[in-house]
């Protein structure tokens, strides 16, 4: 017998309405998913079909029109048991890094020296020990996103959202940031949802991949992924599993976009002949 | 390299002046030569500085209650959604009137002394102070306030800590448009009402042709109204100091 997961998303549903002379958005509609403890769950899909709306969700800043969201047995609320890190490194440009990953610890009203320790650890932990007294615009992309990843990481959150993260980030130091995310993970677990546009990312991260699709925003497919851990190596990519899970998911992404009739794709009516 | 630019600048000005003066003869426009005897004379015989310590009185207790209310209001505004929403109007209504039309009601109720002059100073430099604090604060970033959320921040937790610091640039924007204004409502107020400080030098020696020492009086103005910005650009770099400092 299994027990209860400790995310259950069930048959949620929301719409945006917008300015009056615009047609409301249907972000979401009846979208059902479930992580269970200790899983690496990616959120793999197309640009508009609601993943930042899924997650902030779960995170309890927005709430559902209809359906029903559970962490831990209850209704979410933003706070330290959930940690979210923004597309977008939203640090605070006044406050030097240092205070930048101690924000939700001073929130909290942890002390100066307990929150000095907690933050000098998880800075180590993310390789930004020395840049703790600069201020953000002097750091560069990767390093921004990393200490945003060590603002989420400090509070020690179970669940650990994360909305594309790497997706400003150039092709190496993604992948080294992969890498980082994974070796992570490896030691500290707890449930990681991690928003992704790219194909390759969402296999390698992974335990389990939830595939969504646009206009009405849905979770269209959930799959399992049966590759060993680690995945450091670069082999990975050769494998039989690999490369038939890539080309299944490039298939169906292929096919969402182009019959989409709002997408830049879209291929015309289906040949029904 | 600027400080260099700067003096030249400054010794082409002083070569226009002459020049102007040359052609439109002294008696209108005096020699910048003139202009330095006028000031040593009046700073000699000390008629300058009574009326300099007047002027800077009543400019720095006026603005200084600006300050004082400006600041406050624009927050309670900025923080409180429904109330900012409710005022706001006037406030902008206020901005676009001219504030030296109140000068003869102010007249009425505070007479013609020191508190009306305040009051001049005071109206003209409170509005900006206001509404740059107040928009400071509209303008905050939705992107960190939804971040401090996804954090656990209460409502008060990000009105000071987020909405509050990052309205200091807009804050400071609106206390030195609120200083150049309350410096020109010190010397109308100085005219309009019973004539003092530098503003009533100014009617004193325009009324009587004494143009050199008309001159030195306009400098002071100059001089207080640079240091006065000088202090506030201080002031600015201060408060954006985590910003990318330019040329670097
Ligand atoms: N606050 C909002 N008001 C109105 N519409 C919104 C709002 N937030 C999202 N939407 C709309 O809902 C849909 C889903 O948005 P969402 O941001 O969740 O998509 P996404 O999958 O994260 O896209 P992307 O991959 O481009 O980030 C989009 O069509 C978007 O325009
Ligand atoms: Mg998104």
């Amino acid at each position: 017998m299994n027990p209860t997961p400790s995310v259950v998303v069930s048959h949620v549903s929301k719409i945006f309405k917008r300015a009056k002379d615009l047609a409301p958005v249907e972000a979401l509609r009846d979208v059902s998913l479930e992580l269970p403890a200790n899983t690496f769950v990616t959120l793999l899909g197309p640009s508009g079909c609601g993943k930042t709306t899924l997650l902030r969700m779960i995170n309890g800043l927005i709430q559902p029109d209809s359906g029903e969201v559970h962490v831990f047995g209850k209704p979410p609320k933003p706070g330290p048991r959930i940690g979210f890190v923004f597309q977008s490194f939203r640090l605070i440009p006044w406050l030097n890094v240092r205070n930048n990953v101690g924000f939700g610890l001073s929130l909290q009203g942890v002390g100066e020296a307990e929150r000095k320790e907690r933050v000098d650890h998880y800075l180590k932990l993310v390789g930004l020990s020395r840049f703790a007294d600069v201020y953000p615009h002097e750091l560069s992309g990767g390093m921004k996103q990393r200490a945003a990843l060590a603002r989420a990481l400090v509070t020690e959150p179970e669940i650990l959202l994360m909305d594309e993260p790497f997706a400003s980030l150039d092709a190496q130091v993604r992948e080294l940031m992969q890498m980082e995310m994974m070796r992570l993970w490896s030691e500290r677990r707890g449930i990681v949802l991690f928003v992704t546009h790219s194909v390759d990312e969402a296999i390698i991260m992974a335990d389990k991949i939830a595939l969504m699709g646009p206009r009405p925003g849905r979770i269209v497919e959930t799959l399992d992924v049966p590759l060993p851990r680690p995945r450091w190596d670069d082999s990975i990519k050769m494998q039989r599993d690999y490369i038939e899970l890539r080309r299944y998911l490039w298939d169906r992404i292929r096919e969402m976009v182009t019959q989409d009739p709002s997408s830049d794709f879209y291929a015309g009516e289906p040949d029904k002949s | 390299m600027i400080t260099v630019y700067r003096l030249l600048a400054f010794g082409l000005f002083l070569l226009i002046w002459w020049t102007v003066s040359l052609i439109v003869g002294p008696n209108l426009i005096p020699t910048p030569l003139n202009t330095v005897f006028a000031a040593r004379d009046l700073l000699r015989d000390g008629k300058i500085l009574e009326p300099l310590l007047s002027s800077l009185a009543v400019y720095s207790t006026g603005y200084a209650l600006a300050v004082l209310v400006g600041i406050p209001i624009g927050m309670l505004m900025g923080g409180i959604r429904d109330l900012g929403r409710t005022l706001d109007i006037y406030v902008n209504a206020l901005m676009a009137t001219p504030r030296v039309a109140f000068i003869p009601l102010i007249i009425l109720f505070l007479g013609l002394g020191a508190e009306a002059k305040i009051a001049v100073v005071f109206l003209g430099a409170v509005i900006p102070i206001l509404i740059g604090t107040y928009s400071g604060i509209l303008n905050s970033d939705a992107e960190l306030i939804e971040m401090a959320r996804s954090l656990g921040a209460s409502r008060s937790q990000i009105y000071w800590r987020i909405m509050l610091p990052g309205a200091l640039a807009f804050v400071v924007i609106g206390l030195r448009i609120g200083a150049t204004i309350g410096l020109i409502n010190t010397v109308v107020a100085e005219l309009y009402t019973a004539a003092s400080g530098l503003g009533g030098l100014l009617a004193l020696y325009g009324n009587t042709f004494q143009m050199a020492r008309y001159f030195v009086v306009i400098l002071a103005l100059s001089l207080i109204g640079g240091l006065v910005s000088q202090g506030l650009r201080a002031l600015e770099a201060w408060s954006s100091r985590w910003r990318v400092t330019a040329g670097n």
